[in-house]
C-alpha cells in the first residue's frame, strides 16, 4: 500500500470530489502504476481517500492510498507527478504493509483562512463557548446545529485565521463555518482563500498529524 | 498575454455557479501556453463545455494549432445561463479557459457551429464577448471572427455574423488561414484586405464578398494530423473517452443523410496508423474507453484485423472498446458479443421495405430478422430501434410497418431469446430535408401532420416492455428552417436571442412561441423554407460547392420516387462527383 500526500490547489480546487476520484484513477493509468482491482462483477481500482475538502477550498494535505504491486514509493510518486494535472502534485509518499484506513481514523483537520483585512480577535472566543449554533445548508433546506464540540482550536493572527475542526465521521465543513464567521463578524473571507494544511488522527487520546503517523 | 480579466471577481463567482470546473481549464495534456508565438487564436464552441469537449473536430483543430510553430490556441465554450448572468452582473467579458484572457484580445477568433439549434448561441457568445453581432458592424479593433463546422453545408443563415466561413475540413485550411492572418498583420493590412487574400485559399467563403467556394478536403487522411496527446477533462463530459477516426465519408448513400454526402470523398486510415494512434491515446489519456469512430464502422475493410489488434493493446490497459455506427446488414455477431454487452441499437429508419428502398437504406426485412436472431441468442436484453417519420412518400402503412417490426422483435425474443426479459425502445425523429441530400428539394411535413403521426405511434406502441420516445415536432421545424434558410434569417436569430432564446438544443430551454414571435417581428415567412424547392430554383446554398454534384442528387431523387435503391459504392463508383475534390479510397 502506497500513500501519497498531494495538493489540491488553484484551478483543481473547483473540481468536485467525485470528479477528482476519476482524475486520480486516470492519472494512475497514465502513470502505468499496477493498481490492484477488486474481484467483483465490475472490477474497480483499489484506491482510498480521506474526507474531501468542500468545493473551492484548497488543500495542501490530501491523502490518497493506492493498493498496488509496486513497493518503490519514490518511483510511484515520481510517475504520479508526471501524470497529473497541475494543482494535484504529490509532496510526500509513504509505504505501509497494511491499509491504514485513513478515512476511518482521521478525526480533525487544520485549516488556514486568509482575509484581505485583519480579523477580530473575538473569533478565538468561539472555541470556549459551551454551545455554538450555526446554520448549515443542506439539499432539503437549512438546519441549525450546535458545532461547539466540533471546533478544537481557533487562532487569529493578523489577517489569518487558523482553525482545527472535526473532520471525518463527525465533520464540520470549513466553508460553512467561515460563512458563519463572515456574517457574524462582518468579515470577507473568500472560500477559495481557505486551505487545509493538515489532517490529524487520534493516537491514544492525542491528535497527531497523519504525516507523522505514517512515518 | 497576461491574465487580464479581474481574477478576484472571477474567483467569487465561480463558487456561485453549477460545476465551476467547466470554466477553469487546467486539464491534463494542456499544450504549452507560454511558447513564443506571433498569433493567438481562440476557438469558441457554441455549446456547453460538456458537449464541446466531446467534439472530435474541435479537439483536432485545437491541438493542430497548438502544434503549429508560432501559434497558440485557447478555448471558450458557451457558459451556462447562471455563469453568463454573473459575468454580466460583474462586468466581466467571456474569457478563455487557459489564460483567462478577454476573447476580444486574441488575434483571431474561431467559432465551431455544430447544429442548427445552436445558432442563437453564436449571438449569445458574441454578446458575452462584447462585440457587435454582425461582421459589418465590427471595426478594425475587433479581430476577424470566422466559423467552421458541419453547419457550413449551408452557412447562409449565420453567415452575416462572421468575417469568413471555412467550408470543409479544418485540418486543410484553418492553419493556412491562421498563417495568412499572421502575415497580413505583419504587413499592417486591414481586415478587409486580409479577407480579400483569405478567399483565395481553399474553402474560405467571405460573406461580404459572397465568393463561390469549393469545399476544402484533406487529401491523405492516413497522413493527416491527428492528435494523440489530447486534453483529458477534470469533470464529467458527454463522450468521456478517447477516439480514433477509422475513415471519413460513407459509401451507403442513404438519401436523407447529410453527413453521408457531405463527408465524401471517402478516405481511410491504415490499420497500422490506427493501432499506433490507439496505443498512444490509451497511454496519454488514461481513459477507460475508446471509440472507433466513422459514419459506418462495419464498412471499414479490415475491421476484424483492426479490432483484434487494438483489442490486444486495450486489454493490457483495461480499456473497453466502443464501436458505434455498426450497420445492421453487416452486423458481426462476434464483434458484437465482445463489445456491446447487453444492449443493441438498430436504425432501420423506415417501417417497410418499400420506404427503405425510397430512402436507400439498403437493409431488407430478412437482414433485420437474421441480425436480431443472432443478437437475441447472445442474450441481448435491450433493443433500441430508430426510425424517421415524415419521409417522402410515407403512408400510414409505413408507420404500421414500424409497429410490425416491434412486434416481430417481441416474437423473435419469445422464440430465440436467451434472456428472460427484453426491453424495446423505439425512437422516432422527424424528417428534415437537409441540403446536399437527394431530398433537399422535398418539403417538410406540417407540424399538424407531425403531431398526428406521433399520436398514431403512441396509440399503436402501447405494448408491454416497449417504450416509445419521439423527437420534438417544434424543434424539428426550427431545425429545418435553419438548415434550409438564407441570409435573411440572421436577423431572426438575433431577434430570437433578444427574446430569450438560447441553448435551443437543450429541450428545457427551447421555446417555440418565442421563435414564432421572432419570425413575425423580423418579418420573415419561415414557412417558405419548409415548402419544397423547385428543381430549377437556385437554392440558398448553391454558391457552396460541397463536392457531390447537383445532377447526381437529382438523379438519386428520381430513383427515390421510382423506389429504386442504389447499391453502396464500395468497389463500384456511382459517380456522385465527390472525387473531383479527392479520389475515393474505400
Amino acid at each position: 500500500m502506497i500513500i501519497l500526500k498531494h495538493l489540491k490547489v488553484d484551478d483543481v480546487s473547483y473540481v468536485s470530489h467525485k470528479d477528482i476520484l476519476r482524475v486520480l484513477q486516470r492519472g494512475l493509468k497514465r502513470a502505468k502504476i499496477d493498481v490492484k482491482y477488486s474481484q467483483g462483477y465490475v472490477p474497480h481500482m483499489l484506491t482510498y481517500t480521506t474526507t474531501p475538502v468542500p468545493l473551492g477550498v484548497q488543500s495542501k494535505a490530501e491523502y490518497f492510498a493506492i493498493d498496488c504491486l509496486q513497493t518503490d514509493k519514490d518511483d510511484v510518486m515520481r510517475r504520479y507527478n508526471e501524470s497529473m494535472p497541475q494543482g494535484m502534485r504529490a509532496v510526500d509518499c509513504f509505504y505501509k504493509d497494511k491499509n491504514p484506513n485513513l478515512a476511518g481514523i482521521v478525526v480533525a483537520s487544520d485549516y488556514i483562512a486568509t482575509c484581505a483585512n485583519n480579523l477580530p480577535k473575538e473569533i478565538e472566543k468561539i472555541k470556549d463557548l459551551k454551545s455554538y449554533v450555526i446554520t448549515l445548508r443542506k439539499k432539503g433546506g437549512e438546519t441549525e446545529k450546535d458545532v461547539s464540540s466540533l471546533i478544537y482550536d481557533l487562532k487569529v493572527d493578523g489577517n489569518n485565521l487558523y482553525m482545527r475542526l472535526a473532520s471525518g465521521n463527525d465533520n464540520l465543513r470549513a466553508d460553512a463555518f467561515i460563512e458563519n464567521i463572515n456574517s457574524k463578524f462582518s468579515c470577507d473571507i473568500k472560500i477559495n482563500d481557505i486551505a487545509r494544511t493538515a489532517q490529524l488522527v487520534n493516537v491514544c487520546g492525542e491528535l497527531k498529524d497523519v504525516e507523522e503517523f505514517l512515518k | 498575454m497576461s491574465e487580464d480579466i479581474a481574477l478576484d471577481k472571477l474567483k467569487d463567482i465561480l463558487l456561485k455557479v453549477q460545476k465551476p470546473a467547466r470554466y477553469v481549464g487546467g486539464e491534463y495534456n494542456l499544450p504549452d501556453m507560454d511558447k513564443p508565438c506571433e498569433e493567438r487564436v481562440c476557438l469558441c464552441f457554441s455549446d456547453k463545455y460538456e458537449v464541446g469537449m466531446s467534439n472530435v473536430g474541435t479537439r483536432i483543430l485545437y491541438h493542430l494549432l497548438n502544434d503549429t510553430e508560432g501559434v497558440v490556441c485557447e478555448r471558450a465554450y458557451a457558459p451556462d445561463l447562471d455563469m453568463a448572468a454573473l459575468l454580466k452582473e460583474n462586468g466581466l467579458p467571456l474569457f478563455s479557459l487557459e489564460t483567462k484572457t478577454d476573447i476580444k484580445k486574441f488575434d483571431l477568433i474561431g467559432f465551431s457551429v455544430q447544429f442548427e439549434l445552436q445558432f442563437t448561441n453564436i449571438v449569445y457568445m458574441l454578446d458575452l464577448i462584447g462585440v457587435p453581432y454582425f461582421a459589418k458592424d465590427r471595426g478594425e479593433d475587433i479581430p476577424p471572427i470566422v466559423a467552421g463546422g458541419p453547419c457550413v453545408v449551408n452557412p447562409m443563415p449565420f453567415a452575416d455574423f462572421f468575417d469568413a466561413v471555412l467550408i470543409g475540413e479544418g485540418e486543410k485550411n484553418l492553419d493556412e488561414l491562421v498563417k495568412l492572418h499572421r502575415e497580413c498583420r505583419k504587413k499592417g493590412m486591414t481586415k478587409s484586405e486580409f479577407l480579400k487574400e483569405a478567399c483565395k485559399l481553399d474553402g474560405v467563403y467571405v460573406p461580404s464578398l459572397n465568393n463561390p467556394t469549393k469545399r476544402a478536403v484533406v487529401e491523405d487522411l492516413d497522413k493527416a494530423y491527428y492528435p494523440t496527446k489530447v486534453l483529458v477533462p477534470n469533470c464529467d463530459i458527454v463522450h468521456d473517452r478517447s477516439s480514433i477516426e477509422l475513415f471519413r465519408g460513407c459509401a451507403n448513400g442513404c438519401r436523407f443523410c447529410q453527413a453521408g454526402f457531405y463527408y465524401r470523398p471517402i478516405r481511410k486510415r491504415s490499420v497500422d496508423t490506427l493501432v499506433r494512434q490507439a496505443r498512444e491515446l490509451m497511454d496519454s489519456t488514461g481513459y477507460d474507453e475508446m471509440g472507433l469512430l466513422s459514419l459506418s464502422t462495419s464498412d471499414y475493410p479490415q475491421l476484424k484485423e483492426l479490432v483484434e489488434k487494438i483489442k490486444v493493446e486495450a486489454d493490457k490497459r483495461k480499456v473497453k472498446l466502443a464501436l458505434p455506427s455498426l450497420r445492421l446488414d453487416s452486423f458481426e455477431a462476434e464483434i458484437y458479443e465482445e463489445m456491446q454487452g447487453a444492449s443493441l441499437t438498430f436504425a432501420p429508419e423506415a417501417g417497410t421495405q418499400r420506404l427503405r428502398d425510397v430512402i436507400n437504406k439498403n437493409i431488407s426485412d430478412e437482414n433485420i430478422k437474421s441480425s436480431l436472431i443472432s443478437a437475441l441468442k447472445y442474450g441481448v436484453k435491450n433493443v433500441k430501434l430508430y426510425f424517421i417519420m415524415g419521409l417522402p412518400t410515407e403512408t400510414e402503412e409505413d408507420l404500421q410497418g414500424i409497429v410490425d417490426i416491434v412486434k416481430m422483435v417481441k416474437y423473435l425474443h419469445s422464440q430465440y431469446g436467451a434472456s428472460k426479459l427484453l426491453n424495446v425502445t423505439v425512437s422516432t425523429s422527424i424528417f428534415i430535408p437537409k441540403p446536399l441530400t437527394p431530398f433537399q428539394w422535398e418539403r417538410q411535413i406540417s407540424i399538424e401532420e407531425m403531431y398526428q403521426k406521433q399520436e398514431f405511434m403512441r396509440e399503436k406502441l402501447r405494448i408491454k416492455n416497449v417504450k416509445y420516445s419521439w423527437h420534438g415536432a417544434q424543434s424539428s421545424v426550427i431545425e429545418a428552417v435553419f438548415a434550409r434558410g438564407d441570409r435573411t434569417l440572421s436577423k431572426a436569430i438575433v431577434k430570437a436571442y433578444e427574446l430569450g432564446c438560447v441553448f435551443d438544443s437543450w429541450s428545457e430551454n427551447f421555446d417555440y412561441e418565442k421563435w414564432m414571435q421572432a419570425f413575425e417581428e423580423s418579418g420573415i415567412d419561415y414557412k417558405k423554407f419548409l415548402q419544397g424547392f423547385g428543381e430549377e430554383e437556385i437554392l440558398p446554398w448553391d454558391i457552396i460547392d460541397n463536392g457531390v454534384s447537383k445532377k447526381y442528387l437529382l438523379f438519386e431523387r428520381k430513383k427515390a420516387y421510382e423506389g429504386i435503391s442504389t447499391p453502396n459504392c464500395i468497389g463500384k463508383c456511382n459517380g456522385c462527383g465527390a472525387n473531383r475534390l479527392q479520389r475515393c479510397e474505400l
